[in-house]
Parts: C-alpha cells; structure tokens; sequence
C-alpha cells in the first residue's frame, strides 16, 4: 500500500459501454458484434472484486455511523473478523485487506489502520498506531487520498507495495463515511500475480498481443510476448479495446 | 536432473542449520531498533506497553516482555513506573555516528567490498529498468528524493541526508516495477542503512550523492537505461570507497 501512478483523468464508473477512447484520447469502436467472451470474462473478475469492496464500504458506513465514538480496538473487533472472512473464502483473490481511518476519527490528530494480510491473518504495520509519523506515510498515499477527497472508488496501481506486502500490487480503496461524514477507506489489495493466474487464459481468447492495462496505459497482465506486466503500453490503430471495471481497459494489440 | 553432491549438501546444511531460540525476542528487537533507526520511532516517544506490543506483533505477552528488558539493557529505552509511566525512547539513543563507527569497525574489508558488489548489482539493475518503465509521475518523485527537503533554512543533518538517500534508491526500485528487485533493495538498505550515516557527515560526500541523484533521474526521465545504470553504478562505488577510507583511517 504505498505508491503512485497517474491518477485517471476520467474514471469511468458505470457499466461497460461499446466505446471507449485509447491512451492517447483517439475513440476507438469495439468492433461489430457482441463484447467477446473472455473480455467478459476479464469484467466480471473485476467487477466481483469491485462488488466485493463495494458492500464492505457499506456494511463499514452502516457500522460506524451507530458508534458514538469509535475506538481502536472497537474498529480491530468490527473489521478483523470481516477481513478474515474475505481472506479465507474459497477462492479469495485478495493479498490483504483492511481500514484506515482519517485523522481525527478516534480523538484529534490521531489516524488509526486495521489492516491484515496473508492466510495466517498477519497484522500489517502494528507500530504504526504508536507513531504519528509512521501513520502519516498512510494518509499520503493515493489509495487513501482518492477516495476521501472524492469520496469515490479508487483503484491504485499496479505499484510496488513496500509498506505491506512488498508484491507488485492492485490497492482497490472505497470512502467509509460516519452519518454522512468521511470517516477513513476500506481497501484490499490484489497482486497482479492472482490476476494473471485468474485472467491469462481469458485474455489470451482475445489474440496473441492482448493486455489488460490500468488507467494509466501501463500493463497489469500481459498476453503479449513483447510486453511485461509494469511495461507502459500504447494501443496500435487496429487495436479493439474493451472496458473492465470502472479504470481498466484491455487492449487487443499494443505498438 | 540430479544435484551435485556437493550442490545437495550445501542446500541441505542450510535447511538443517539450528533455529536459535530466542529468535522471536530478537526479531522483536531488531524491528524497534529498525523503527528507531529509520525515525519512525522518535526520541522521548513512548512505545507501546507489553500487552499492547504482544498483540501488534502477534508474539506472546512473555517474548514481548523480554524484548523490551533486552531494550532496555542495549540503553535504547528507558522504563519509569507510576500513572504517566512506560517506556520511552531514550534521547539520542538513535541513530548515532559513534554506533555506525562500531558497525562498520566490526566488518571485515572483505564484508565491506561484497556488500559494494552486491548492493551496485542490484541497485544497477533497478537503474536500468526504472529507465525503460518511468512515467512523468515516477519522475516527478524520484526528484524529492534527490536531497532532503527540509523547510526553509533549516540545514540538513547526516540523517535526513541518509533518509533522503535511502529513499531515492527504494524510489528507483519502486519504479522499476519488479517485486523481486525491491525487496533485495530493502534487505540492503538494512544491511548498510546504519552505516551510511558516516559519509553523510562529509559535506562533499552529500553534495556528491545529490548530484549524482540528479544525473540518474534526468536519465531515467530520458529512458536512457545505459547512463541511469553507470551513473547508479558510481553512485554506490563513491559510497562504498568512502566507507573504506575511513575503514583504513586513510584521509576521504
């Protein structure tokens, strides 16, 4: 959880539609004819992390809008059991999972992070809620300063998170709100690596040279030989590009 | 394919090396030493109690206890009792020249060249795939990292420097985009962080590296993986021979 990437100009939040624009802004027109199996199949591996997150953010905001005044072990005993659940479920894609509050949440200028990886349920970055400076290093990032000052769903990266799973990493963050104020996010990071696993064998349906890739054009799964995941890509003129989620995009042939 | 017998007898000795007990409480130790060192944890900062400490690392209330007495004992906290009593950071307990003397005193020449090799080896490869993936943003963050910012006036101490510098570094690794590469890059970091503290005492040596920083971000803003990785090169050896000057007592 850490990291930085070009914060998307125009999220697209909503259903896929049959067109979308390239990296460079140019439209492109998927072609006639239905969105191809596996880019469906692409969407609906994120678009379950996103429902995921999504009612998390919401259970969060219902929980925390009933307490007075919230504490740490109050928020450990409320998001713990949930990120457990989440992380054990048969078939779990996710790293890691937690909250973080904003500073002030629990008592003034005090941040606070809940936040648990791994199968063994290792807590993330314990000595944090004893420093203020370690905490500040969390508010700073994108993952926690997108969301709360849009008060939107924000995906990160892929970057390279060396605050807490130290893996090439997707950090998917939503707004938790407190009767109606921003009261921190909830986030789960998914490695790149569990989407290759999942996504290849889709993406590869799509041709030889098809990449999933970020808002920021830069490759998250690569189908093709000539491109890395991490490697910025641009889309070439015959390229079809299909939307997944609400910042990814797919692109069938890169330059 | 079958291992060498004497391939299959090393990676065998290394699984079957005894597992020292007591490792839990210094593997304790040595993250408050490291959270100390790096200034996440500040001087006069209460820590957390024994129960609450026990709970953060997920270690039992007995090992975090014996951690905080072995604390205690290396002078890096102190204990007071009573209604505002804990244990605290000692005042300048960290990070200190006379500490980072003493470690690299206790390394051998060989020790001190190898841990060079290595360190360029993988900084190096950082440098030249940071050149191929950097976007503006990645640029744009590498350049904070290039001297210490510090407000206005205020004049750099060998340990923002030594911060600033390690930064860099792990921002280069960062944007580089390969796990792999960036959690050797922070194993280094531990390795030599205390020491580098040294040549940051030495204006020269700081102006030095922040020109350098400079050149392999503009090379790396460039996409230009053959200057980032000699100039990251350069970088390290000008680290590594001012160690080993003042290793030799020899003038820098």
């Amino acid at each position: 959880m850490n990291g930085k990437e070009a914060a998307p100009s125009a999220a697209g939040v909503g259903e896929p539609s049959a067109t979308t624009t390239t990296a460079g802004g140019v439209p492109a027109v998927i072609p006639e004819g239905a969105v191809p199996a596996g880019a469906r199949e692409l969407a609906a591996l994120i678009d379950s992390i996103e429902a995921g997150i999504d009612a998390w953010a919401q259970a969060t905001t219902e929980w925390l809008s009933g307490q007075s005044k919230p504490t740490g072990t109050a928020i450990d005993k409320f998001i713990r059991p949930a990120v457990a659940r989440m992380l054990h479920e048969p078939g779990s894609r996710l790293a890691g999972a937690g909250f973080v509050a904003v500073t002030g949440l629990l008592g003034h200028g005090r941040s606070y992070i809940a936040w648990w990886q791994g199968e063994d349920l290792e807590r993330v970055d314990a000595l944090a809620n004893f420093s203020p400076s370690s905490i500040s290093r969390y508010v700073k990032t994108e993952w926690f300063k997108v969301p709360v000052e849009t008060g939107r769903p924000h995906v990160t990266g892929p970057y390279i998170d060396l605050l807490c799973t130290d893996e090439y990493v997707l950090t998917f963050t939503n707004p938790v709100f407190s009767s109606g104020t921003i009261a921190g996010v909830v986030g789960m990071d998914v490695t790149a690596q569990t989407l290759e696993r999942a996504g290849l064998a889709s993406l590869r349906s799509l041709g030889p040279g098809a990449v999933l890739v970020n808002a920021g054009g830069r490759a998250i799964v690569s189908a093709s030989p000539t491109v890395d995941a991490g490697d910025l890509v641009q889309a070439a003129p015959e390229a079809a590009i299909y939307p997944v989620g609400r910042q990814f995009r797919i692109i069938t042939h890169t330059v | 394919m079958s291992l060498s017998p004497l391939g299959a007898s090393r990676s065998l000795a290394a699984v079957f090396t005894p597992i020292k007990s007591g490792g839990l409480v210094d593997e304790v130790c040595r993250r408050i030493e490291l959270a100390v060192e790096s200034g996440l944890l500040a001087s006069g900062q209460r820590l957390p109690n024994e129960v609450e400490l026990a709970g953060a690392l997920g270690v039992s209330a007995v090992t975090a206890r014996e951690a905080l007495s072995q604390l205690r004992g290396q002078g890096l906290i102190r204990t007071t009792r009573g209604r505002s009593g804990g244990s605290f950071v000692t005042e300048n307990s960290f990070p200190s020249l006379v500490q980072a003397r003493g470690k690299l005193m206790e390394l051998t020449r060989l020790q001190i060249t190898d841990l060079g090799l290595h360190f360029q080896a993988i900084a190096a490869a950082c440098a030249a795939v940071a050149a191929r993936r950097s976007s503006p943003e990645d640029v744009e963050s590498l350049r904070n990292y290039i001297r210490p910012q510090l407000d206005d006036g205020e004049p750099a101490t060998a340990f923002a420097w030594r911060l600033s510098a390690a930064e860099f570094l792990l921002e280069m690794a960062s944007v580089a985009r390969s796990a792999r590469l960036a959690r050797e890059m922070l194993r280094l970091q531990a390795d030599i962080g205390t020491m580098t503290l040294l040549p940051f005492s030495d204006p020269a040596f700081c102006e030095q590296t922040a020109a350098l920083n400079s050149s392999i971000t503009e090379a790396i803003a460039d996409h230009d993986a053959t200057g980032a990785e000699a100039r990251t090169r350069e970088l390290i050896t000008s680290t590594i021979t001012w160690l080993l000057a003042e290793y030799a007592g020899s003038p820098h």
